[in-house]
């Protein structure tokens, strides 16, 4: 029997085993450094540096972080059943800490993909000296948001049928507010605009999106 | 209870009791539904009409707390094959909120003879270990209840002997429903379920 089974053991223990999966298949991490690394160099090398181009900064940037990560995402629970593993983790976690348990891996996968692609961009495209406080809680914010969502929306679609089409269309109107408070945020504070609203949006986003999470998770599932 | 997936498959009326500690077998052809009452005890699955009760001790245990308290082992569990195989245990261990997890998964892998394939990756196992793997799984936390379907699938003679072994230690301070087709193995049964056209009748 049981001594003690309390949910932040199965999120710690769901995290560090995503952790050791990741590093062990490469499965995510290798295709989103090489999308990351490719397209910046691609771009860069078609466009030059875009200079004071905030607006068309801002948006590459997202786009980049989105499409490098967006695959890894939405995977952490499509890869438990088309592994048969989702029936050995259901019957070691409940749904909850099984979906923050990926939330946090995603969190740590989104920061590891930004700490390579984020310094490359500035490096490669360009742009004014970002203000680095509002900068980094931008970043911080926007991926909170896109972790938080393509969590939510992968573990809804994990055990349907057409899930990559499904992913799609449900995610769109989730990342689309994300993303456009994100660009919007990033050229403010590159053209040192006020930032106050685009940080409440994401927050806002962020935090509706987790709430949302918590209620529908304990639902997953139930054959 | 009955749990139906469409027309014609699936669970049906099924009716049965069991009280104290002993092993049940749930009997039936392939599609009787033995598989899908077992995800029902082990509360992977709702049935679609009436229910199931667990008491341990006098409680009743909600179907979102069995996992606390049943073992179980089937041919649709799989383990993740880029850890080895006491990865895979201590993971479980850890995520049951378990103590003394080193100690535990040794003494499970111990007890399936799979002591010596600990730090093999679960991708390098045959059929026959892995079946050996679900049964540690299913014993690690040390269950009240254990659900077994077809437990001697893939094992050779040792690993029979060995699991008939772990039922017959089980039953006698513990309830073991142990879903198959197989004659050797229901002779381990103290009682019997048979799931035939749709209809469960306990003998």
């Amino acid at each position: 029997m049981p001594t003690r089974n309390s949910s932040s053991a199965a999120v710690w223990a769901i995290l560090r085993k995503e952790c050791r999966s990741e590093w062990r298949t490469r499965y995510g991490l290798n295709a989103a450094l090489l999308f990351a690394v490719t397209t910046l160099t691609a771009v860069s090398f078609a466009v030059g540096r875009l200079g004071d181009r905030t607006d068309v900064l801002s948006a590459l940037l997202w786009i980049v972080i989105l499409f490098a990560a967006l695959s890894s995402l939405s995977h952490t629970f499509v890869r438990e059943v088309e592994g048969h593993t989702l029936t050995l983790l259901r019957m070691c976690a409940g749904p909850t800490p099984i979906a923050i348990g990926k939330l946090l891996f995603n969190l740590l996968f989104l920061g590891l993909i930004e700490a390579v692609t984020v310094p490359l961009f500035l490096v490669l495209m360009g742009g004014p000296p970002p203000h680095w406080g509002v900068f980094i809680g931008i970043l911080a914010l926007g991926s909170a948001a896109l972790a938080t969502a393509s969590t939510l929306v992968g573990a809804v679609i994990a055990q349907s049928r057409g899930r990559g089409a499904l992913f799609a269309g449900v995610s769109f109107p989730l990342l689309l507010p994300v993303l456009a408070a994100a660009v919007s945020a990033t050229r403010a504070q590159w053209v040192g605009a006020p930032v106050t609203f685009e940080i409440r949006l994401l927050a806002a986003i962020t935090l509706a999106l987790l709430a949302a999470s918590l209620l529908l998770y304990d639902h997953l599932w139930e054959d | 209870m009955e749990h139906q997936f469409s027309p014609g498959r699936g669970l049906y009326a099924a009716t049965f009791a069991h009280q104290g500690h002993g092993c049940m077998a749930i009997l039936g052809a392939n599609g009787a539904g033995k598989s899908t009452l077992l995800r029902i005890v082990a509360g992977l699955l709702r049935p679609t009409r009436g229910s199931l009760e667990l008491r341990i001790e006098g409680r009743d245990v909600a179907p979102a707390a069995r996992r606390d308290v049943v073992g179980y082992a089937s041919p649709e569990l799989a383990f993740y094959d880029e850890l080895t195989v006491a990865e895979n245990l201590l993971f479980v261990a850890e995520a049951r909120g378990l103590d003394d997890r080193e100690a535990r998964v040794r003494k499970a892998l111990d007890r399936v003879g799979l002591v010596p394939r600990e730090h093999d990756r679960v991708a390098a196992l045959s059929s026959g270990m892995k079946q050996r793997l679900r049964l540690a799984f299913a014993v690690l936390h040390e269950p009240p209840v254990l659900l077994l379907d077809e437990p001697g699938s893939h094992l050779d003679e040792p690993g029979r002997a060995l699991t008939e072994s772990l039922i017959v230690a089980h039953r006698a301070t513990g309830l073991v429903l142990l879903a198959t087709n197989d004659p050797r193995e229901t002779t381990l049964a103290d009682s019997q379920l048979e799931l035939s056209r749709g209809v469960g009748n306990p003998s």
